[in-house]
């Protein structure tokens, strides 16, 4: 029985990090993690996912934020029906102010917090392969693969321009 | 022409090798290719023709109000596409943006030949002024200091010769040399040259406090009893973002004109204007919703009667819904997306619409103080429109051409290159 | 492009930490503490006095009819105004890619949320009866009343607590990834402070893929809010019929006054900040260079708009507005006006000079005059439009008391306070989109700015 290994590869640069990422996908080896200091569009590039699905929640949180001005605006100008200023009771142009507010304000809540459910954060236990490093300086790729595997993997990221490449029992 | 060519090609190779676009396979012995060519060139004189003789025919006719009304609101817009795009030229200068290297700047430039022939058509407006000011034929006792025919078209031609002349200025000093190899080099902080530095602020200053005149006089006027504070940025603000639909649409027809390699087959440069449009016409909006709410708020006569005739009752009612449907709810709610942007046939189409609602945007302006409750729209209206296009791209032919050889002899690499 | 310059190219990625890093993880000296403890005191004085006041009620305050709104308000409007230049450089320059805003951005966007916090403060103590203050928000109750949405104080209300939220929600996504970077270098008691509130954030791709979507969100919808927030602001204003309050252009007018009197304070914080936190190296001479510029055309767009309406008053032929003008230029507030138009107007022109821009001294000292302006100008608007009305025998002219004086002391002493405690304990610089745009700074450290 061959026993999973955990190699950590850490790279000086964002460019050489991203090859490896395109060089270990083309060697079909899979599950890997990427770590980075900084968030960089060549790296999401190399791994090809599509754009996060935040921003359907963020369109649908501010939609509900519009109808939610609209229900509480209007709602309480029917229901207490004092005509001041000689407004109409339902008068659109103050009505959207605060529809638009709303709608901001469920949109932005709604991003933070679908980006704190979707990225799993707050994170109690440290993700397998973290290095205090990956957070300063340098970006980590971490792959989990066979005993055999291993050694083809190694050599893949050193070809690449691995800085330095650590292994650990999974 | 092809010396023009060479020139461009030279600073291509000999700047920084770092820089993000490169030469495209395109020889130097073929000739690029002339979007404005003789056929562009016979239609726009064609359509010249058609608009004075239809100016003639109306003059002649007993129906002079309404060609000077479509006189009027046709130099309005006309100026405001061509002076938007230097302005966003001079904007782009100012923020350093090289999203699409030095055809950016050609394209917004494109339209600026048209400056000094709008400058000279603006002193028509004389001959028809007792048609167009009413305060020509009835004097406002307050305002007379300032709304006299005198003192009204020296200050406007002044105004206008200034604007022109910094316009060109601007123009002249973005195609040199220098300005080329600057905006081939995004990967460097470095400020543009200085002719052009010293002139990009010096043309968008001059466009808010010269545009604003122009609008307080030539529209505001119209209407001797209304006032907004917001008016001069309001038709401003419009001008801008009718040059940036300009330039879009541009973008877009010259894609498909311009052959295989063009520049504004990237997509990115296409979403880049979208994302212009888009943000402009919300913009817009803004500063349409910031005059109507307070106007609507303080309800005085003085104010309201100006918005009333405009978006309450038939007929004008309908053109003004019209406005805000092609100039804000179109773009914003077809452009929120990522695709809409990078699909050609969906931003010329958005760019079409807001350069149609741009120009029922000045006609609902201006006509309703002239003519209250008579839409007068004709043949007199349509062809004095078609004549005005035809002297515009008339005069943007050079411009235009400009940017065909720009656009095949630069090509980017997605993703790459920042505002 | 930026990773293809050579790694030996200074600053590197851990210098760019370690610069960022000592402004904040040593222990501050007895020096801080009682500069902190000098800014507390003036909020003690501030605080006490306000108590006063709403012990003895709104008499205390200078304010008589017809001037209702005098320094208070103009505190509310100045501090919201502070608040919006901090959002316009970290979200919308961001939707541009600016490439100047990532040193200044967290200082600016910290500046933010501590004006809105005591922007927020402002109207309640503008109340008499503050304890009841929760009447401005919709909940059932039984007084069969229920909020005026048709009243722009009620727009305030919303805009500027959604102001307030988003704008903390932002600072606090944006720290998640620099407070990470800071947990890793700590120990002891700021290791556990850092970790819960990186919460455990460890930048991998899923996690980064999230966060860049959110974060471009956040600043796509706080982008709209910066205008729309002063513009409601403005609209307390512009909603009456008043002379010199009725007016369109005010929505805009107040947007750039906003960002320019923020901009100014941005400069203002951080000029000394950079030299006592030794944080030269990342905030280069470049960064202010490009927020001089800022301050120079929204200084020119309130020029215009001073002139337009000044232009409009005579225009419209109303006796009234011609009226209220002529007050304004030559009554007894007349010396505040030319001391707002030299400040505002005249000293910002200076920047036009490069060198002006890139000579530090000269800068703040400007940044100095344009607060000093604003502050002025929201008066000038307020107070003296208010005080020369439609009746003249209903008009007299606002003095403020030692108490509205003292309150807005202790406002500025809350401001600094917080922003002072922020800059000292949390990362006041980002280090993450430093390393994003480090090609820039590179350059900028380089020097070579204009040919």
């Amino acid at each position: 029985m061959s026993e999973t290994v955990e190699l950590a590869a850490s790279f000086v640069a964002e460019e050489t990090c991203a090859h490896a990422i395109e060089a270990l996908r083309e060697a079909h080896v899979g599950q890997s993690r990427i770590f980075s200091p900084m968030p960089c569009h060549k790296i999401q590039h190399a791994i090809g996912l599509p754009p996060s699905p935040v921003r359907a929640y963020v369109l649908g949180a501010g939609i509900s934020g519009v109808i939610t001005g609209l229900l509480i605006t209007i709602g309480t100008s029917w229901e207490w029906n004092l005509v001041a200023g000689g407004k109409p009771i339902v008068s659109w142009p103050p009505f959207i102010i605060i529809c638009f507010e709303l709608m901001i304000l469920f949109g932005g809540t709604t991003a933070l917090l679908t980006f704190m459910l979707m990225a799993r954060v707050p994170a109690f236990e440290p993700t397998a392969g973290y290095r205090s490093r990956f957070s300063g300086d340098r970006f980590g790729v971490v792959v989990v693969c066979d005993e055999q595997q291993a050694d083809m993997v190694e050599t893949i990221l050193k070809q690449v321009g691995a800085e330095e490449i650590m292994r650990d029992a999974a | 022409m092809t010396r023009r060519y060479q020139e461009h090609e030279e600073i291509a190779v000999s700047s920084n090798p770092g820089a993000v676009l490169q030469k495209t396979g395109v020889e130097p012995e073929h000739r690029p290719i002339r979007a404005a060519g003789p056929v562009f060139t016979g239609v726009s004189a064609a359509l010249t023709v058609i608009g004075v003789i239809a100016f003639a025919v109306g003059l002649t006719n007993g129906a002079a109000a309404r060609v000077w009304q479509a006189y009027l609101v046709n130099l309005l817009f006309f100026l405001c596409v061509a002076q938007g795009g230097v302005v966003v030229s001079a904007a782009a200068y100012l923020s350093q943006g090289r999203w699409a290297g030095a055809t950016q700047y050609r394209l917004a430039e494109a339209g600026g030949m048209f400056l000094p022939v709008g400058f000279v058509l603006f002193f028509g407006l004389f001959f028809g002024r007792t048609v167009i000011f009413p305060w020509v034929q009835h004097p406002v006792a307050q305002k007379a200091a300032w709304l006299n025919t005198p003192f009204l078209f020296a200050r406007d031609g002044i105004a206008l010769l200034v604007m022109t002349l910094l316009s060109l200025g601007l123009m002249r000093a973005s195609r040199s040399a220098a300005a080329c190899a600057w905006a081939a080099n995004p990967a460097n902080i470095v400020m543009p040259p200085p002719a052009v530095r010293r002139l990009a602020p010096a043309v968008a200053i001059a466009f808010a406090a010269i545009y604003t005149l122009i609008a307080f006089d030539l529209i505001m006027s119209l209407a001797p009893a209304w006032h907004s504070t917001l008016f001069g940025a309001f038709f401003f603000g419009a001008s801008f973002l009718s040059g940036i639909a300009a330039m879009a649409l541009g973008a877009v027809l010259l894609r498909s004109v311009l052959g295989e390699h063009n520049i504004f087959r990237t997509p990115r440069v296409l979403h880049d204007l979208g994302k212009f449009l888009f943000a402009f016409s919300v913009f817009w909006v803004y500063l349409l919703f910031a005059q109507y709410i307070v106007i609507w708020y303080g309800d005085m006569p003085v104010e309201t009667f100006f918005i009333v005739q405009r978006v309450y009752y038939p007929p004008w009612e309908a053109f003004s819904y019209a406005v805000a449907i092609l100039m804000w709810v179109i773009p914003f709610i077809v452009l929120m997306g990522v695709r809409p942007k990078r699909t050609p046939a969906i931003l010329g189409t958005v760019a079409f619409a807001v350069l149609v609602g741009a120009w029922i945007e000045l006609y609902v302006l201006v006509v309703p103080s002239l003519s209250q409750w008579v839409v007068p729209f004709g043949w007199i209206e349509l062809f004095i429109s078609l004549g005005f296009l035809g002297i515009f791209l008339l005069s943007s032919a050079h411009g235009i051409n400009l940017v065909s050889t720009t656009a095949t002899t630069e090509q980017l690499m997605e993703g790459e290159g920042h505002a | 492009m930026a990773a293809a310059l050579p790694q030996e190219v200074a600053p590197s990625f851990d210098e760019v930490d370690r610069h960022v890093l000592q402004a904040f993880m040593e222990t501050p000296g007895l020096a801080y503490w009682a500069w902190i403890g000098f800014c507390f005191t003036l909020v003690g004085i501030g605080v006490a006095l306000w108590t006063r006041q709403i012990y003895e009620g709104l008499g205390v305050t200078g304010l008589r009819q017809p001037v209702m709104w005098a320094v208070y308000i103009t505190n509310f409007v100045f501090w919201v105004g502070i608040a919006h230049s901090g959002t316009l450089i970290s979200a919308i320059l961001y939707l541009f890619r600016t490439r100047w805003r990532t040193g200044v951005y967290r200082a600016a966007e910290t500046m933010t949320l501590f004006a809105v916090l005591t922007a927020g403060l402002c109207p309640l103590m503008h109340l008499g009866r503050v304890w009841f203050f929760y009447w401005l928000l919709p909940y059932p109750n039984e007084r069969y009343l229920q909020p005026d949405f048709r009243s722009p104080l009620v727009w305030d209300a919303f805009a500027v607590s959604t102001y307030l939220t988003i704008s903390a929600l932002f600072l606090f996504m944006g720290l998640i990834p620099d407070v990470a970077n800071a947990r890793e270098h700590a120990r002891g008691w700021r290791r556990i402070f850092y970790a819960i509130l990186s919460l455990g954030w460890q930048g991998t791709d899923s996690q980064w893929r999230h966060f860049s979507m959110a974060y471009l969100l956040m600043a796509g919808l706080a982008t709209p809010l910066v205008l729309s927030v002063h513009s409601v602001v403005s609209w307390d204003f512009a909603m009456a019929q008043l002379p010199g309050w009725h007016s369109t252009i005010f929505a805009p007018y107040f947007v750039a006054g906003a960002i320019f009197s923020g901009v100014a304070m941005v400069i203002t914080l951080l000029v000394p900040m950079r030299r006592l936190l030794h944080l030269e190296d990342v905030v280069t001479p470049w960064h202010f260079d490009n927020l001089a510029k800022v301050v120079l055309l929204t200084s020119l767009i309130v020029t215009y708009s001073y002139i337009t309406e000044s232009f409009m008053a005579w225009y419209t032929g109303d006796p009234i507005e011609r009226m209220t003008f002529q007050m304004r230029y030559f009554g007894p507030y007349g010396w505040l006006f030319w001391l707002m138009c030299f400040c505002n107007c005249i000293a910002p022109l200076a920047l036009f000079s490069p060198r002006i821009r890139l000579n530090l001294k000269a800068l703040w000292v400007i940044s100095i005059f344009v607060n000093i302006g604003m502050w002025t100008e929201r008066f000038v608007i307020i107070a003296g439009s208010l005080a020369t009305n439609f009746e003249p025998s209903q008009w007299s002219f606002f003095g403020p008391s030692i108490t509205e004086i003292m309150i807005t002391v202790g406002t500025f002493g809350w401001f600094v306070g917080l922003f002072s405690l922020f800059a000292r304990f949390l990362p006041i610089v980002s280090m993450t989109e430093l390393k994003e745009g480090i090609g820039w700074l590179r350059q900028a450290l380089r020097g070579q700015l204009y040919e």
